[in-house]
């Protein structure tokens, strides 16, 4: 076992030159000379019954090479139930959905083609909002939902909810009952988030020998593999997938996307085919993090012990279910998370609508549950008249507590964390005297998430010059895990030089399986499979060097691209020289490793619908922040920024800082202005940059970052996922910050200029949500 | 056929006069640096310099390029990298990448104009560059050591 001192360093990027060249080529950048240009012909109505599609005119047109519609792929696929075409198949669900695809010469006569297909759709009601999804004669987006293969049983589900998770501990309405608590009930509600990657959805296929090559800007070159060969009906083993630079992800591409229209045209046509979305797709059809709706009830005693919890999350999932239904789990986590409960019942609901659909993104609905979850804490504690972060030390999970679903929590971390926030704020004074005549407001929230683990693959190969190549299905999508983190653990585990270790970029063909980039799992599953690899390599080489030192091989280390017999440096032999030798003798050295979750243990009995039962590596964070809200704009200024979150153990501490400072400001986006929203056809409003506002430099600050290390982990030499989990507290510590400086109940966000003036001129009442019934029993089909 | 210099190249391009420059930089010329991301002069992603002065190439016809300069982010590194692309590598500032092509111009162009800038004018500069994955900071970092170290 090396020291893991060796693993810790602030690596530089090694594909940082390039892309500072404009060298790096992206999906986008790529298809050479031959390659077709392919777009897609999308429906303009959010729910219709496909009369008739006719490509005979549009086929003959000039550059037209190949043209596909719903009969060239016949499956479905989905997370949980396989309820989606490739193409609108007898009907359209949401506005924007594909109908054909074309590939021509060049991109125009492709477009021009489209637009001679012939169509005739028959208008059907549409529910464009889940209020009105959920009420009993609502039109049903997927009238035959019950003849949908079910790829994971024991979900409630029916007509429009697409799924229901629901865990229950313990005697929740005997909690509720008792004559010592204070019943506090809040709702929240929340919009669209658009992931704005600067690499839209791209893909170039071919197809050769019977097989089809797929490069694409994915961060699951596995799922676009199975998807793909799913809904083509083929065997996967028939895909390749091979993955370029990724110019951003944030979890929009942790899906099958455009690759297997990609792939229908290029086996029809027999050329490569290269298929990319516009900016105006992007947004309009962006599997965007899901509009929500949360009520969330908490009976707490007098002294600040939550004796019951009960809560609520309807989660928007568009047309199709996606990642939404596997994200239904994690309500338990979140809303369950953070706090030490008595009895609680929590349900999550993932509701069809004919809008597009929406998919995973940084830290997925933890980010909206824990907005949910740390106002409604505030608003405990104005109702019991508590200080909050004391009723915050108070209750945060430690050591030996049971989560939601009655898994054990290993160590004090969210407590020890908080105490170093207090610390903090002691030590600088506050920011209040910058808001000069504004209202200024100040809050600390606490966050759970965890590190989405699940198998991964790898394979070291030891070369005869002294370097190891590293081959995995790991994908690099910018946050410098597979450039900096995992050589960094290679070059640790067989004493060389991060600079020596080669990064195999992700090929199915090359590597064996990995459930993909994201979830903050690449340092950690890759990571423990890559040093699994490393373990059988260091064993051969330690072999070697033994007979040619003449030494046991425990009497051996390795370090700076030697072996040396310990404690006599210079007496050994160069790993080149091993790898040389060792070649000749016995054949190249090389290692293969293996990493999955271990499956932390639940409680029997109390989860249904779940994927996830407990957090193999549950994860912390405890942000505070600053604001000034102008009473007359209603404009939110953030003065100062802090962030302790559990890592724990940090390897490359500048790149986790570059992570926490991108991940803080893609969260002030979602909290202050980036707002998705649907108009009364379905369509979603924002289709550019021009109506989508994100974050400028002028409205960021530097964020004060902290690291906590040592909470227990399994991941390799302790790391957990630094990347995803910066992002979930902001728009709770933004929202309870507004709230703060306010003194009104913040109950959506974004909290836009004008949102935040109604809010302070009491324009609007309450928000209300009485589609989601007081009664338990009366909002779960379960 | 248009003619037009392009990193100091005298090119002739075939694209039509009112084809997006920054198609042909890409489509004709493969130079890939510069990028499509908005296509509404938003994100600042396909700057280029046109006669010196940035520019959204994604806006300028081909036609309103003729017989002009322009320099693309291929051409920054002159036997080594800029101070400021360097300044960009020391401080770890690239994640994805996509946006730096332009930033890179712009902030060449402005470290020209204003050498010893203050952090508030360098994210005035970033007006029009936006960076979804950064956070911003360390580009501003990066940009105000290049300008010190110039």
């Amino acid at each position: 076992m090396p020291d893991p001192a060796a693993a810790t360093m602030d690596l530089p990027r090694r594909d940082a030159r390039d892309k500072l060249q404009g060298r790096t080529r992206y999906t986008v950048d790529r298809g050479g000379a031959g390659t077709l240009q392919a777009v897609l012909l999308r429906a303009e109505v959010a729910s219709a019954r496909i009369l008739r599609l006719d490509t005979a005119k549009a086929r003959s047109m000039p550059g037209v090479r190949a043209i596909v519609t719903a009969e060239d792929a016949p499956g479905r696929h989905g997370i949980g139930i396989a309820d989606h075409p490739l193409f609108a198949t007898g009907c359209v669900r949401y506005d924007g959905e594909p109908l054909a695809a074309v590939a021509a010469e060049t991109l125009e006569q492709a477009e021009a083609a489209a637009a001679a297909i012939a169509v005739e759709l028959e208008p059907l009601p549409a529910v464009i909002e889940m209020a009105q999804a959920l009420t009993p004669d609502a039109p049903l987006v997927h009238p035959d939902w019950r003849d949908y293969e079910v790829l994971l049983a024991g979900a409630a589900r029916a007509g429009n909810v697409a799924w229901e998770a629901t865990v229950v501990r313990g005697d929740v309405d005997a909690a509720f009952a008792r004559a010592d608590v204070t019943i506090v009930d809040s709702v929240f509600r929340v919009g669209r988030q658009n992931h704005l990657s600067f690499e839209p959805r791209a893909v170039v296929a071919s197809y050769e020998d019977g097989r089809f090559h797929i490069e694409t800007s994915t961060q699951v070159p596995w799922s676009v593999r199975a998807t793909t060969a799913k809904l083509l009906g083929i065997a996967p083993s028939q895909v390749r997938v091979t993955v370029p630079a990724v110019g951003g992800g944030f979890g929009l591409k942790f899906d099958c996307a455009l690759e297997p229209f990609a792939a229908l045209l290029a086996r029809a046509s027999g050329r490569p085919v290269k298929l990319v979305n516009s900016r105006r797709e992007e947004m309009l059809t962006c599997l965007c993090r899901e509009n929500a709706e949360i009520r969330i009830r908490s009976a707490v005693t007098a002294e600040g012990e939550i004796v019951g919890r009960e809560a609520v999350v309807l989660m928007d999932c568009g047309a199709y279910g996606g990642e939404q239904i596997f994200l239904t789990t994690m309500t338990a986590h979140t809303l369950g998370g953070n706090y030490r409960l008595g009895a609680v019942r929590l349900a999550s609901r993932a509701v069809y609508t004919n809008t597009a659909p929406n998919g995973a993104f940084r830290a997925c609905n933890g980010v909206y549950n824990t907005f949910a979850l740390e106002r409604h804490t505030d608003e405990i504690c104005a109702a019991i008249g508590m200080d909050r972060l004391a009723f915050r030390r108070r209750n945060v999970l430690g050591d030996g507590d049971l989560g939601a679903t009655g898994q054990v929590f290993e160590g004090d971390v969210l407590g020890p964390m908080l105490d170093k926030m207090v610390a903090l704020r002691a030590e600088k004074p506050s920011r209040a005297p910058r808001a000069e005549g504004r209202l200024h407001g100040r809050a600390s929230v606490v966050g759970t998430w965890f590190v989405f683990v699940g198998p991964s693959a790898a394979t070291v190969n030891l070369n005869p010059d002294g370097s190891a190549t590293l081959v995995t299905s790991g994908v690099e999508i910018g946050s410098g895990s597979m450039v900096q983190a995992l050589p960094q653990i290679v070059a640790a585990e067989l004493g060389l030089k991060p600079e020596d270790v080669v990064v195999r970029t992700a090929d199915t063909d090359a590597a064996g399986y990995d459930v993909g980039v994201g979830g903050g799992r690449t340092t950690v599953s890759l990571g423990a499979a890559s040093t699994a690899a490393c373990v059988e390599v260091r064993r051969k080489m330690l072999k070697v060097a033994a007979d040619m030192l003449e030494t046991a091989p425990e009497d051996l280390v390795l370090a700076k691209g030697r072996v040396e017999i310990v404690g006599i440096p210079g007496s050994g032999v160069t790993i080149a020289e091993i790898a040389a030798r060792a070649q000749s003798l016995t054949g190249p050295i090389s290692g293969s490793g293996a990493f999955t979750g271990p499956g932390v243990a639940a409680m029997p009995g109390c989860a249904a619908g779940h994927f996830i039962e407990a957090l193999d590596i549950p994860v912390f964070a405890v942000h505070d922040c600053e604001v000034a809200v102008d009473p007359d704009t209603g404009h939110v200024e953030v003065l100062a920024y802090t962030v302790v979150q559990d890592v724990g153990r940090a390897l490359n501490r500048r790149a986790i800082a570059g992570q926490i400072q991108g991940g803080v400001v893609q969260g002030l986006g979602y909290a202050l202005h980036e707002e998705m929203s649907i108009g009364p056809d379905g369509r979603i409003l924002q289709s550019g940059l021009e109506t989508y506002r994100v974050p400028l430099a002028e409205d960021v600050v530097p964020v004060e970052i902290h690291l906590h290390e040592g909470a227990p982990s399994i991941g390799p030499l302790g790391v957990k996922g630094a990347g995803e989990v910066p992002i979930l507290n902001v728009g709770a510590a933004i929202a309870c910050a507004v709230a703060d400086a306010t003194g009104r109940r913040v109950q959506e966000l974004p909290l836009t200029p004008p949102r935040v003036l109604a809010l302070l001129r009491e324009r609007e009442g309450p928000l209300e949500l009485a589609h989601i019934a007081k009664d338990w029993r009366e909002k779960v089909l379960g | 056929m248009t003619a037009l210099t392009v990193n100091g190249e005298e090119r002739a391009s075939r694209s039509g006069p009112m084809t997006p420059l920054l198609d042909v930089l890409r489509e004709e010329f493969f130079l890939t640096g510069a990028k499509a991301v908005c296509r509404e002069g938003f994100c600042g992603a396909c700057t280029v310099h046109l006669d010196g002065e940035p520019v959204a190439s994604c806006l300028v016809p081909l036609g309103a390029a003729a017989g002009r300069e322009v320099r693309t982010v291929e051409a920054l590194a002159a036997g080594g990298l800029s101070r400021l692309q360097q300044a960009m590598e020391d401080h770890d500032a690239v994640q994805c990448g996509m946006c730096f092509p332009g930033m890179l111009m712009t902030l060449t162009d402005f470290l020209r104009h204003t050498p010893a800038p203050t952090r508030a004018e360098v994210k005035a500069a970033l007006a029009g560059n936006i960076c979804r994955c950064t956070g911003y900071e360390r580009i501003v970092d990066a940009a105000l050591d290049a300008a010190r170290s110039a």
